[in-house]
């Protein structure tokens, strides 16, 4: 799976995906921001959120018939930490871990779209993404990919209560999981599992010290 | 002449027409039928309001998330040696399969590669946690239906191969055996040569089941021509496994990705089906569980020696980067998108699961259909509400 | 004819009664997740089979069943469902909890939308702990729960006092271990 068996000078080409994402800057132009390509694996795009439904349809006229996920993404790190470590210890404030910083194909808001199509005759698959701006009262909203998918429909209802995105042209915005009377957004970062907060995981115990050999890095039990 | 009296006979004649006055004024539509949560023909929890019309369906909706229990946001405070503990029970049936693609996606952010020997005995497993799976559900469709019987043949067949994975593995389900680099331990003495018996004899567990529930006509007239999908709806929807096969698409994850498993070193045959109806769908999974017994079979001849894991540290700190593996799981394509920052445990997994894209169209196909073909078509569907609703 | 809820059955009756009770259970499974498999496994498999301790399984409603087995998850959405199919069955009724998720809320413990333990909602007998424990765990519970039966004081439970033991020196109670009688 990896690319390392070619010496560095030939970098490895993957035809197929270069051709996908030159199909894709012609027919969206502008509204393709980045892309991401580990070649021979995997590409990722990253759209205007405008966009957001005009590059559906472009995947889907492109040959992406096969519907497989979308969702969202937090990227801000979560103030409540991660759980693993010991809540008795001193925590240094690290600004470098709490800065929202995206992942492949970067991005500006800290929610961002995700959304991943496969086409079963090339045997392909795009990852895209889209930035999601926040209007002045702290909502988000995007195109619904019903028209396209209509697979989307139950994702985007499972998005929406996941994470408060509305979806305009969505018939049937509602709960999917969660009690009609469930407050807030489970999947945001700032959504404390409140479990955790009443009594906290211990952290990592290492309950007997590992007997003194040389091979310590084989784990094998 | 009658024998009833005439005051008898005016107080018949004015109770018919007080019921025909009636009958005119009875609404007849818009009955709403609760089937669930807890029902024996749905597996586990879920729930489904169908509108009906007399006994045809108007609009059908499951409503689930009564098994929620918040996978995604759990694995965002645990590490990845914790996470692989928990995913175990999204798909409780087959349970090995679904740690796969997670320890898969982990490996390519790490990228390191387990050695071919853990590789050869994860398609092992993997194959096993098929057959596990599909064959319990070959039972299950008989109760879906009525016939009690078969069901208690797959569990007793199913109790050979709950115990090969548990001399393998420690678990019956819920193995928890895969690590980041490679397995846990390696096989125990005499696994094979157990495991080659246990495939013989499931492949007369398959024979008997296509003899007593196949071809059974009561069976044939109700699957055949119900719940018909056709291939691009099935496509838009997202629909993997033996429901897209079923409707005629040839699109198996085995064949046409290329992973670290073992698929590529054994010869399998891909089954399609053109009807797309739920007897289609039903008949492939039989399909597929003898062809995986078929693969065991070639991969215990052909498992190389050596290390069962690579060289990886105590506690492994994945790397920053973002992955997607999916798999072709029993109940179809289960995919992880891991997002990790370089800390003990993922940043966010978004677990695509295969029952969730399934049963997102049963709005679509339960229109018109009678009530006992919902139970028919959820039946033929497969879904394990672990899947759903994670 | 009153004697049982005046506490005026003779003992011997009253144990007479109990066995014959703790003997002849119907009991409904409340199958939720993962432990519902081992459970079908324990109920309707032949290799671990629950007719033979006397308990039989499948009852066509809760309304006739003795005992139920809450086994899986117990989500906020579900619990509901789970109080209303207490408040269903007749007295006398047990209930065995079955696996972690049922007993404290498992692995899903820290979640946002799982009960933490079947026992928030009704009252329960008997837990068996594993994730998910074998069919024999589960089946050397329903053990304990007859035992716990044998021993029952069923004018007290008559009047609404719930489980209460049949005080007797030399009966001990034995909970996860010990003699099997």
């Amino acid at each position: 799976m990896s690319d390392t068996d070619t010496d560095e000078s030939t970098p490895v080409v993957d035809e197929l995906r270069d051709e996908i994402v030159a199909r894709l800057r012609a027919d969206l132009g502008d509204a393709v921001v980045d892309v991401y390509q580990v070649p021979q694996v995997d590409l990722w795009v990253r759209v205007t959120p405008e966009s957001w439904r005009a590059a559906g349809e472009a995947l889907r006229a492109q040959g992406f018939d096969y519907f497989c996920f979308l969702s969202a993404m937090d990227w801000m790190p979560s103030p409540f930490g991660d759980g693993e470590n010991d809540p008795t210890e001193e925590v240094e404030e690290d600004p470098v871990a709490s800065e929202i910083r995206q992942g492949y194909t970067g991005g500006d808001t800290r929610f961002q779209m995700l959304a991943r199509v496969t086409d079963t005759r090339r045997h392909v698959s795009v990852t895209l993404k889209a930035d999601l701006p926040q209007h002045d009262d702290g909502s988000m909203s995007i195109e619904s990919w019903i028209p396209v998918y209509a697979g989307a429909n139950w994702h985007e209802r499972e998005t929406h209560e996941m994470f408060g995105i509305s979806f305009d042209g969505h018939p049937d915005l509602r709960n999917m999981y969660l009690p009609g009377d469930f407050e807030g957004y489970p999947l945001r970062k700032d959504f404390p599992l409140l479990a955790r907060l009443v009594k906290p995981w211990p952290g990592i115990v290492d309950v007997e010290p590992m007997p003194a050999s040389d091979n310590d890095e084989g784990d094998d039990s | 002449m009658t024998m009833l009296s005439e005051r008898q006979q005016m107080s018949y004649i004015a109770a018919q027409a007080a019921d025909a006055r009636l009958n005119v004024e009875l609404e007849t539509e818009g009955m709403t039928l609760n089937i669930g949560p807890q029902h024996p023909a749905t597996h586990g929890t879920l729930r489904i309001i169908a509108r009906l019309d007399g006994e045809q369906v108007v609009w059908a909706e499951p409503s689930a998330g009564y098994m929620h229990r918040g996978y995604e946001k759990l694995t965002e405070v645990r590490t990845f040696p914790q996470v692989t503990a928990l995913i175990n029970r999204i798909d409780w049936l087959g349970s090995f399969a679904n740690e796969v693609p997670f320890i898969l996606a982990a490996e390519q952010l790490m990228d390191i590669e387990a050695p071919p020997r853990a590789q050869h005995i994860r398609t092992i497993l993997f194959e096993l946690s098929r057959i596990a799976n599909v064959s319990l559900f070959l039972g299950d469709l008989g109760v879906q239906m009525g016939a009690v019987t078969p069901v208690f043949m797959a569990f007793r067949d199913r109790e050979y191969v709950l115990n090969l994975i548990e001399g393998a593995t420690g678990g019956r389900f819920h193995p928890n055996f895969d690590r980041i680099g490679g397995l846990k331990d390696d096989l125990p003495k005499g696994w094979l040569d157990e495991t080659r018996q246990v495939m013989k004899k499931l492949r007369n567990f398959c024979d008997e089941i296509e003899d007593l529930l196949f071809g059974n006509e009561i069976f044939q007239s109700r699957t055949r021509g119900i719940g018909v999908i056709p291939a691009d709806v099935a496509r838009q929807y997202g629909l993997s496994g033996a429901n897209l096969r079923a409707s005629g698409v040839d699109w198996d994850l085995r064949r046409d990705q290329s992973l670290p498993l073992a698929y590529d070193k054994v010869d399998f045959r891909v089954w399609t089906h053109p009807d797309g109806d739920s007897w289609a769908r039903c008949w492939i999974r039989l399909q597929e569980v003898r062809e995986a017994t078929k693969i065991v079979d070639q991969l215990i001849e052909t498992l190389p020696p050596g290390p069962v894991m690579t060289k990886v540290p105590r506690i492994i700190k994945v790397p920053e980067g973002e992955a997607w593996v999916s798999t072709e799981n029993p109940l179809g394509e289960m995919g992880y998108y891991v997002v990790s920052k370089g800390d003990l445990g993922p940043f966010r997994v978004k677990i695509r699961s295969a029952s969730f894209n399934n049963i997102s169209i049963t709005p679509w196909v339960l229109k018109g259909v009678y009530v006992p073909d919902i139970i028919t078509i959820l039946a033929s569907l497969y879904f394990i509400l672990g899947d759903i609703d994670r | 004819m009153g004697l049982v809820d005046r506490g005026r059955l003779p003992a011997p009756l009253t144990k007479l009664f109990n066995i014959g009770r703790s003997y002849s259970m119907w009991v409904y499974q409340w199958g939720l997740a993962c432990c519902a498999i081992e459970m079908g496994a324990a109920f309707g498999s032949p290799r671990y089979d629950v007719m033979r301790l006397g308990v039989i399984p499948l009852p066509a409603s809760p309304r006739q069943a003795d005992l139920v087995v809450v086994s899986g998850t117990v989500t906020d959405k579900m619990a509901p469902a789970v109080k209303r199919l207490y408040e269903q069955m007749p007295e006398p009724k047990y209930v065995i909890s079955m696996g972690s998720c049922a007993n404290c809320g498992g692995p899903y413990w820290d979640s946002y939308s799982v009960t933490k333990g079947v026992d928030q909602i009704v009252p329960v007998d008997v837990y068996v702990p594993g994730c998910p424990p074998r069919p024999e765990a589960l089946l050397e519970g329903v053990v304990l729960l007859q035992q716990r039966i044998k021993h029952e004081d069923m004018g007290a439970r008559w009047r609404g006092e719930g489980f209460k033991p049949i005080v007797r020196e030399s009966e001990p109670i034995v909970v996860g271990g010990g003699p099997i009688e």
